[in-house]
């Protein structure tokens, strides 16, 4: 027998995680997708549910002392896009996550939550180094989110926790990001790219690269950003960036595009991303 | 002198819809009505051994090729598609049986738990087996032989689902012993025809009233047929009103499409690049049965020329049986493939011969007095020319087309010119259909008409109690005119093939007058009026020769397109289309029609992908089958160019599909001029586009 | 589970599983049946309802994130003076076809003009662009946006 919990508060939450396995349901634009099974019938759950979505202690965004915006999890994308401290690159790839009416319900922890290699805001996050705050009744941890995700749907949250905050760490990159699907609103990502830099004094001080959709999760590399990191732009070879990155992406086929597509489409984004930082070297 | 018919009047359905009101077949409240569920064959082809059914609870049934009443044969045009897979499964998806009871869940697994044994089959997925062939000449074939060159090309199209938003749905009752059918349609006579025939019955026993329907497109004239001959062998059993309504999923996997063509053009050509002649054939994928592909077919033959005329022609084609689920009808019926490839062959064959493209195809466009592909007469002023210009015009077409010449502008502006066959191919409308219309008039001069029309969207209730209404030059609350109820109706017809205003629309203005003519105040009265064609329509179907249609609607569009190099996204920038569709009636109406129609062609010639993979289609869900948001279409522009047609009501003729077949052409041509390669394929995705752009020939 | 919410101004309670649909709810339960299901998975928008007066698509909400909140379904909505300027104007510019979408439509099109009152005809195609319809190919429910924008929906 399933059991259904819509707790009153987070404690109330907590003490019913440290005893449930069970799904943690959010705005539900996604788990209750995945239960459906058909009209007039109800999702079918294979373990217990628990309804935090309309958790009030969740739904808050602020900014601490040194300018990091914490964000309750259970805060909804269109609440995102009206708030003024957001940062600007968050609010560029939220408005083309689905539609207005799944961004009034939808939730930025959901997308972190389901860990799909096509969760749009998780390219920003990872990117920019974003944390979770997990709680449960025995503590709390904060993780990085590209510590939290650990495969398509895997992820790093042992069974009496839940995420309560999402951090987004002060940055101070210049952004170029597109993603790229079927149609213009409303579509899964095929594939996405976003780079951060910084430039000071003709020097790249900062230097990152995420893809969506074309791996089993986002794919960043710090290993390869780091080679970059600190030469002069104009020095920035982007072919040689171009064949770094070349290998890992590993899109796949599916109903929705190629493999063939989703690599070359990456592989253009970034020579056009690359160009245009190098173009922007003197503004 | 014609009145002013293009003014619009309020449409007699839009505050019922606007406001939630209407009732649509799934909101219909019916207390102890059963859920009916289909249980499908899991493999392609082969012999249905065994069905094994779990233990059914109380009150749950599993109805099934054992239970058929009388023939178990769902009444199409071709006959061949069982009411419930029997001996054999032709496609992956076939409905061996229902699953029938009080609780949808339960009863979702029990369907889960039915299964059966098979001896499989190899399955064909390929167009080779030919199970309809059709061909015909024109003019001496055998000139071919003396041709200077000979230029070849092949075009493919894919499918398309119609994604109406209502999906499938259907109420089944009896009431007293009749049989009561309230379904998502546009055939009310063919659903009756269809029990009938499956359960031996008679027509007095049964009765198909239509509630609001969510749109059509031609996904609810055949389909609907089965599910009612199903479910009308489980009503004689168990006596209870039952449901069967369709989810997306469902509705997108098992439901007919429009057929995937591959049309083979070559044109004979002599030592001055004159075209002698052209041989055509076109091949569709009809999937395990033909239903109608047969007529499909024919439209698609009849329609290989488009707008141009040649004085020789060898014309054939085949449907193809395939281990999938069925083809059938969507707006443009055929039309649409084949038109899309002689549009581009034409354009092609300039290219090779190195003049202008727009040039060539209007040096072979025909003319009123012409002969038409089968050999009858376009007998009607043509007016293409006056509706390209004012196409031309509308877009700034000439000085779009010149800029974007210039290499590297990865932008490019398209024109497609089209025409649509309205009514019954041939003599059908005599000869098969029949139309008859009921009209009657009660002492206090209040007058009731039926039509066996459904709108599903359309505004043909709006149009033909107009048309009733003004002929009679009564109040409009002195005309009633409901939704079809075959208890009430006369067949006019099913709605389909853009037929409803250019025939039935007529026989409502015939009838109109006949009343007007013999009216007298106080007395009841009563019509039948007969649909009587015009005489000069001689057609035979064999030898597919002679005048095909008893009218022809035309029309022009223009689509313009950008390309992104980066990523391979086509994005429509404007369309503006021109239509010659008779004298229009309720020019809201028909810019409704001329939008929707186009916007859907649009989406079959760039978005909607739909691939068949070893028997099943890949994308199954409105998330991976994606049709057009607000966001994809472009601001779209619309005026109609008077030309009456004397036998339609009032001058109309058919718009419902002509709004559709030119759309994919005139984007492709954007399309070819935007990346400098030719496009014989759609859906022109961006993967295909990519594919086109790195292509170093 | 007893689940309390206001609906069209009058309060409710339901007593139903928390996973079950809002969608189902009002269909089923309530035998409000102007809200439609066109796909079960968020594509169509045709299940559109105001929740604490924000569009969301009742198809995919459970019920349990609906407690105490405030829906208004077209049954509601069709009783407002913008339900009279909205519907006005999609009659005028033919915004309606085949009825189906139309709800959903008719209440996204209150929340796009509620929150910009004098939309562009880009932002009133970004702003339905979850609501999909497949008869008009949008120009004419766009105009209908911009039709009722003119004459302003007096909140």
């Amino acid at each position: 027998m399933i059991n259904h919990y819509v707790p009153t508060s987070l404690n109330d939450a907590l003490k019913y995680l440290s005893t449930h396995d069970c799904y943690i349901m959010s705005g539900g634009t996604d788990l209750m997708v995945q239960k459906h099974v058909s009209s007039l019938v109800l999702p079918r759950f294979d373990k217990d549910v628990l309804y935090v979505g309309e958790l009030k202690e969740l739904q808050y965004i602020k900014e601490d002392k040194d300018g990091n915006i914490l964000i309750g999890a259970e805060t909804k994308y269109a609440d995102l896009l009206l708030s003024p401290i957001v940062p600007e690159i968050y609010k560029t790839v939220i408005k083309e996550i689905a539609s207005p009416n799944i961004r009034n319900m939808a939730t930025m922890v959901g997308n972190i939550g389901n860990a799909s290699p096509a969760g749009d805001s998780l390219v920003p996050l990872i990117l920019n180094d974003a944390e979770v705050v997990l709680k449960s009744v025995n503590g709390e941890r904060v993780l990085k989110v590209s510590e939290y995700i650990l495969g398509v749907k895997k992820t790093a949250r042992k069974n009496d926790e839940i995420i309560v905050e999402i951090r987004l760490l002060k940055q101070n990159l210049r952004y170029l990001y597109r993603k790229v699907g079927a149609r213009k609103a409303e579509s899964i990502t095929k594939v996405s790219c976003l780079v951060g830099y910084q430039i000071k004094e003709k020097k790249l001080i900062d230097f990152r690269v995420a893809f969506g959709s074309v791996g089993v999760t986002i794919i960043r590399n710090l290993e390869i950003e780091n080679k970059y990191k600190n030469i002069e732009v104009k020095d920035l070879d982007v072919d040689r960036v171009i064949s770094d990155y070349y290998q890992l992406v590993t899109p796949i086929d599916d109903q929705r595009s190629n493999k063939e597509y989703r690599h070359k489409v990456a592989m253009n984004l970034l020579r056009k991303f690359l160009l245009e930082l190098k173009g922007g070297i003197d503004e | 002198m014609l009145p002013n018919y293009k003014t619009s009047v309020k449409k007699v359905d839009n505050e019922d819809k606007m406001s939630g009101l209407a009732i649509f077949t799934g909101d219909i409240q019916m207390d102890g009505a059963l859920f009916a569920l289909p249980v499908r064959s899991t493999i392609s082809y082969g012999k249905i051994k065994e069905i094994h059914v779990p233990t059914l609870p109380e009150g749950y049934y599993f109805i099934s090729a054992k239970d058929i009443v009388k023939e178990n044969v769902c009444n199409i045009i071709v006959s061949d598609w069982p009411v419930f897979a029997d001996k054999e499964t032709h496609y992956k998806g076939e409905t061996m049986g229902l699953i029938i009871g009080p609780d949808k869940d339960v009863c979702i697994d029990l369907v889960n738990k039915t299964y059966a044994d098979y001896e499989e089959y190899e399955p064909v997925y390929e167009m080779k087996n030919s199970y309809v062939h059709k061909e015909f000449k024109k003019g001496d074939p055998s000139l071919f032989n003396g041709a200077a060159k000979v230029y070849s090309e092949e075009f493919e199209t894919g499918y398309q689902e119609q994604i109406y938003l209502e999906t499938q749905a259907m109420l089944m009752y009896l009431d007293g012993d009749k049989i009561t059918v309230k379904a998502s349609m546009q055939c009310p006579f063919y659903i009756h025809k269809a029990i009938c025939r499956t359960l031996g019955c008679k027509e007095d026993k049964v009765r198909v009233i239509q509630p609001a329907v969510g749109g059509a497109f031609g996904g609810k004239e055949h389909y609907p047929s089965l599910m009612a001959a199903q479910l009308a062998t489980a009503i004689v059993k168990i006596k209870k009103p039952l449901f069967m309504c369709f989810d997306r999923h469902e509705d997108i996997t098992f439901t007919t499409k429009r057929h995937p063509s591959k049309t083979n053009i070559s044109a004979y050509l002599d030592k001055n690049n004159e075209i002698i002649g052209l041989k055509i054939h076109v091949g569709i994928d009809g999937g395990a049965y033909i239903g109608c592909s047969m007529v499909v077919l024919s439209r698609a033959l009849i329609a290989c020329t488009n707008t141009y005329t040649f004085a020789n022609l060898e014309v054939s084609g085949d449907a193809y049986c395939t281990n999938k689920v069925p083809s059938a009808a969507y707006r443009g019926f055929g039309s649409p493939q084949s038109i899309f490839a002689i549009e581009m062959f034409m354009k092609h064959l300039a290219g090779f011969l190195r003049v202008d493209a727009l040039e060539f195809r209007n040096k072979y466009l025909v003319k009123t007095g012409d002969i038409t592909c089968t050999s009858g007469v376009f007998r009607d002023p043509i007016i293409l020319k006056p509706l390209m210009d004012k196409a031309m015009e509308m877009s700034d077409y000439k000085r779009k087309r010149e800029e974007y010449s210039k290499p590297g502008s990865l932008r490019g502006i398209g024109i497609s010119t089209f025409l649509h066959g309205c009514g019954f191919t041939g003599s059908g409308e005599s000869t098969i259909i029949n139309a008859q219309l009921k009209i009657k008039k009660d002492k206090n001069g209040i007058v009731t008409f039926y039509t066996s029309q459904v709108d599903f969207g359309q505004g043909n209730r709006t149009t033909l109690k107009r048309i009733v209404v003004d002929t009679l030059g009564i109040p409009e609350d002195h005309v009633i005119y409901d939704a079809p109820d075959t208890d009430k109706t006369l067949s006019t017809g099913p709605t389909a093939a853009s037929r409803t205003i250019i025939i039935v629309g007529g026989l409502c203005a015939k009838a109109a007058q006949h009343l007007k003519e013999i009216w007298v105040d106080g007395e009841e009265q009563e019509i039948v009026e007969p649909y009587v064609g015009p005489s000069y329509i001689k057609w035979d179907e064999d030898t597919m020769q002679g005048d095909a249609y008893p009218g022809y609607a035309w029309g022009v569009n223009i689509v313009e397109v950008e390309v992104d190099p980066v990523t391979y996204e086509l994005s429509i920038l404007g369309t503006w289309s021109t239509y010659d569709v008779g004298h229009a009636i309720d020019e809201r109406i028909l810019v409704g029609q001329a939008d929707g129609g186009l916007a859907q062609a649009l989406g079959w010639a760039y978005l909607e992908n739909e691939v068949a993979e070893n028997g099943v289609f890949k994308q199954t869900k409105m998330s991976d089958y994606v049709i057009p948001t607000s966001l994809d279409m472009p601001h779209m522009e619309t005026a109609f160019i008077d030309n009456p047609f004397p036998y339609g009501a009032f001058g109309a003729k058919g718009a419902g599909e002509l709004t559709f077949v030119g759309g994919a052409p005139a984007l492709a041509d954007a399309l070819e001029q935007a990346i400098g390669k030719k496009v014989n394929k759609i859906p022109a995705t961006p993967e295909f586009i990519m594919e086109l752009m790195n292509d170093e020939d | 589970m007893k689940i309390n919410f206001k609906l069209n101004g009058s309060n409710v309670t339901v007593d139903v599983v928390p996973s079950k649909r809002l969608l189902d709810v009002l269909r089923e339960d309530l035998h409000l049946t102007g809200t439609k299901e066109g796909c079960g998975e968020g594509e169509c928008g045709a299940c559109t309802v105001l929740v604490d007066n924000r569009p969301i698509n009742s198809c995919i909400a459970p019920i349990a994130n609906i407690a105490n909140k405030e829906v208004i379904t077209i049954e509601g909505f069709r009783e407002t003076k913008a339900y009279r300027v909205i519907a006005d104007a999609f009659a005028d510019m033919g915004g309606s076809q085949c009825g189906f979408c139309t709800p959903g439509m008719i209440l996204a099109t209150y929340a796009v003009l509620r929150d910009n009152p004098h939309p562009t005809e880009e932002e009133a195609r970004i702003a339905l662009s979850g609501n999909l319809c497949r008869c008009t190919g949008y120009q004419a429910i766009v105009n209908a946006v911009l039709k009722a924008s003119e004459k302003g929906i007096k909140l």
